[in-house]
């Protein structure tokens, strides 16, 4: 029908057009900037959160999966699920529990909270990544995801330290979280305990931390750039 | 004596084996554990409780759900049994990424029993209902589509980001076993375009909190229908309607095709003589060719060119000329004016230099501006014998008499003064006789002409008498009227001795006199 393969074309040539002409949104592939340098493209507010937004998704969905396949693999009773919660290495951070209490948590605070939390993950996942090359069996179907699990980390770090450099210089942040950038000084004393963690343990921690950050972060951005997708 | 002590032994046992049998015919006990605890969190932010009570051990049962979260040591009790039914228990509030461990005590009047601990994190039992009033309409106008529409179950908050709600629809056709999904991020509307007419379809709905899958919605059957026959007929109308003047017109091309054809490609001219048809000389006779070349032409009117002024050139001959480069004048001798035959013999051998000496003069006199036209066709030019010219003085000219339509040359006029001696008429008596004085006046006569001091009309001389007696003719009417006396009498009085002194004689010519001469300087017109 006549009238029909003409929207079919206009809707491809539509789709081409947005293909072509919108910007790449991976985040590995543009690097950030902050000013407007040269040969970089100056990125919104929105558009930074909205990606590190979906960096941290994809990072505890991997952490979910890691986990569903240790327990699987190495635990295959039910009943240990939850008994190893009081021993995760980042309890001592005081995290929001719930959605009044972030809510009510000042900006600062609340983006402090998340960088504390990726600070402190990222030798612990990158031992736990050493470790698990020594399963063998692990290996087949889980290595990669450890090793992408700890540069997810690191990544994400850098993207919401991104993030709050463009909130200060719009802003909207005050400058005190600018003291906590270096990983050492989120290190607290006795930070050497995820040594003592079991590996099963550091999963179930990981993927509670990660959905922590994720949170956090919707929560951060619906609050500052209510665009869409809030 | 013995009997009774017997009985006395065995009442208790007996009583206890009446109780025990008693207590089994009744069945009492305490309640079994429950099971199958369940929690679950539609929205994140509260969640409820179920299980599933075992028996009752024959008296009334009370259930009662314990619950303390990780870090306290205390249970507590539920905070809501009704909301989320019966059998359930609903939290309000809650904490996530916290441990919970719940516990449900039945008990009754027997004893207590517990279930098994359930421990589980918030985050872990999120699971959002599935969508409502799902909405699907059919539309057939521009190409078949379904459209679906469905709410989010309530109470769900995205504003603040803590929900992401994901959408996820699957269709199938009625008869068909495969599901065909499609994603719908966050909107709560959907088009599907590849539906076929005549079927019914299936669709359901789903929604998820971070990616945690809610169950399918309940089905909603639509069908399709048939066929579109108001769509067909639109078309053939609107095709029917644009074939007809697209065949008009190629009918209205067909038959005009050659006025068509002279529109698009006109002829391109060719050259045309007027009068002559081409289509005459194509045919080949000859006769035809000439009619068609010739008769038909009209030629131009050719008039006769003719000059106002005219002036004649003096034809002389070479040796007898000793004038060679000054303009010559000629003189004409009037048609009237009858040389006779013995100085026409005698000249007619001048007659050839005539057209020679004619040209050369005409060189010579190319100064002057006036043009000079030459007859050659002269036959009956009468020269004058050249010796008599050569006794002249000044003057040496040809005398040619114009016979008919010969004999008139243009001259230059030169205005070289030309000496002439002139005697002045002193008496005239009677009719033709003139006396002349004696003193000579030698002035010049302007060769322009003075026309008003030349008279109209000649008279031609009979005859000389003596220095001073002239008798002229009396014919004075064979002068042509019409001639303008442009130029003169020149009298040759200087010399009588060559004046032929006749008597009264009736010569109307006198031939050997040069003196004798008559000037006309203007042609006649019917010279051609």
């Amino acid at each position: 029908n006549c009238p029909l393969s003409l929207l079919v074309s206009v809707v491809l040539v539509g789709l081409l057009c947005l293909v072509f002409c919108s910007q790449p949104t991976s985040l590995d592939a543009a690097p950030l900037c902050t000013n407007a340098e040269a040969g970089c493209h100056v990125l919104s507010l929105a558009n930074l959160f909205d990606r590190v937004i979906q960096h941290s998704a994809r990072m505890h969905s991997i952490s979910n999966d890691l986990h569903s396949e240790f327990e699987l693999y190495f635990l295959p009773s039910k009943n240990q699920i939850g008994r190893v919660s009081r021993n995760c290495h980042t309890s001592n951070i005081l995290t929001p529990n719930g959605k009044e209490n972030a809510q009510r948590m000042a900006r600062e605070e609340l983006t402090e909270v998340i960088l504390k939390l990726l600070v402190a993950w990222r030798d612990p996942l990158w031992h736990f990544h050493q470790s698990m090359t020594h399963f063998h069996d692990f290996i087949d179907f889980s290595s990669n995801k450890s090793l992408k699990m700890s540069d997810m980390v690191h990544e994400l770090r850098k993207g919401v330290q991104k993030v709050v450099e463009k909130m200060q210089m719009l802003g909207i942040l005050s400058n005190s979280v600018s003291s906590l950038m270096s990983p050492e000084a989120f290190l607290a004393p006795g930070s050497a305990e995820w040594r003592l963690m079991k590996d099963y343990e550091l999963l179930y921690c990981f993927r509670r931390d990660s959905n922590k950050v994720q949170n956090y972060l919707k929560i951060l951005k619906c609050r500052i750039v209510p665009e869409d997708g809030c | 004596m013995a009997c009774a002590r017997m009985v006395k032994h065995l009442r208790l046992p007996l009583l206890l084996l009446l109780l025990a049998l008693a207590a089994e015919c009744n069945s009492m006990s305490p309640p079994e554990k429950p099971d199958k605890l369940g929690c679950r969190s539609p929205d994140k932010e509260t969640f409820f409780c179920w299980w599933t009570p075992g028996s009752d051990g024959g008296l009334p049962t009370v259930h009662h759900l314990y619950y303390k979260t990780e870090g306290q040591e205390n249970m507590r009790q539920c905070p809501d049994y009704h909301k989320a039914g019966s059998n359930s228990c609903f939290f309000s509030k809650t904490s996530i990424w916290v441990e919970y461990t719940v516990i449900v005590e039945a008990s009754n009047a027997l004893g207590n029993t517990s279930s098994d601990p359930l421990t589980f994190d918030l985050m872990n039992i999120v699971k959002p209902f599935a969508p409502e009033n799902v909405t699907v309409v059919v539309n057939i106008e521009d190409s078949p589509h379904l459209t679906i529409q469905w709410h989010t179950p309530s109470n769900i908050d995205t504003k603040s980001g803590w929900v992401t709600l994901k959408n996820q629809l699957r269709v199938k056709p009625d008869k068909s076993k495969i599901w065909k999904n499609y994603a719908s991020e966050t909107q709560t509307h959907f088009t599907i375009y590849s539906i076929d007419l005549g079927v019914v379809y299936m669709v359901e709905v789903r929604c998820a909190i971070d990616n945690s899958w809610s169950e399918w919605s309940n089905t909603t059957f639509v069908k399709v229908p048939n066929f579109s026959r108001k769509d067909n007929s639109f078309w053939i109308l609107v095709f029917s309607l644009c074939l007809i003047p697209l065949l008009a017109a190629m009918i209205i091309l067909i038959l005009k095709r050659k006025t068509v054809k002279k529109y698009i490609l006109p002829p391109v001219p060719s050259p045309k003589i007027r009068g002559v048809d081409v289509q005459l000389l194509k045919s080949g006779q000859s006769e035809d060719v000439i009619n068609a070349m010739l008769l038909n032409q009209r030629f131009p009117v050719m008039i006769p060119w003719k000059d106002q002024k005219e002036d004649y050139l003096i034809v002389s001959d070479k040796e007898t000329s000793y004038l060679p480069l000054e303009k010559k004048k000629i003189f004409i001798l009037p048609l009237a004016m009858a040389l006779d035959s013995e100085v026409q013999s005698k000249e007619t051998s001048e007659v050839d230099h005539f057209p020679k000496d004619s040209e050369s003069s005409s060189e010579e006199s190319s100064d002057k501006t006036e043009s000079s036209q030459l007859l050659t066709k002269c036959s009956s030019a009468n020269v004058l014998n050249d010796e008599k010219a050569n006794q002249l003085k000044g003057v040496t000219e040809k005398i040619f008499q114009p016979f008919g339509i010969c004999g008139y040359v243009d001259i230059p006029r030169h205005e070289h003064m030309q000496e002439a001696d002139y005697s002045r008429v002193n008496e005239v008596n009677g009719d033709n006789i003139l006396i002349m004085k004696k003193e000579n006046i030698p002035h010049t006569l302007d060769t322009q002409g003075q026309e008003g001091s030349v008279p109209d009309n000649y008279s031609m001389v009979k005859e000389v008498n003596s220095d001073n007696v002239v008798f002229l003719e009396k014919h004075s009417e064979s002068v042509n009227a019409s001639f303008k006396a442009k130029g003169y009498i020149d009298w040759v009085n200087q010399k009588p001795k060559n004046l032929h002194m006749t008597g009264h004689s009736e010569m109307g010519v006198c031939p050997q006199l040069v003196g004798c001469e008559y000037v006309d300087t203007v042609p006649p017109p019917a010279v051609i």
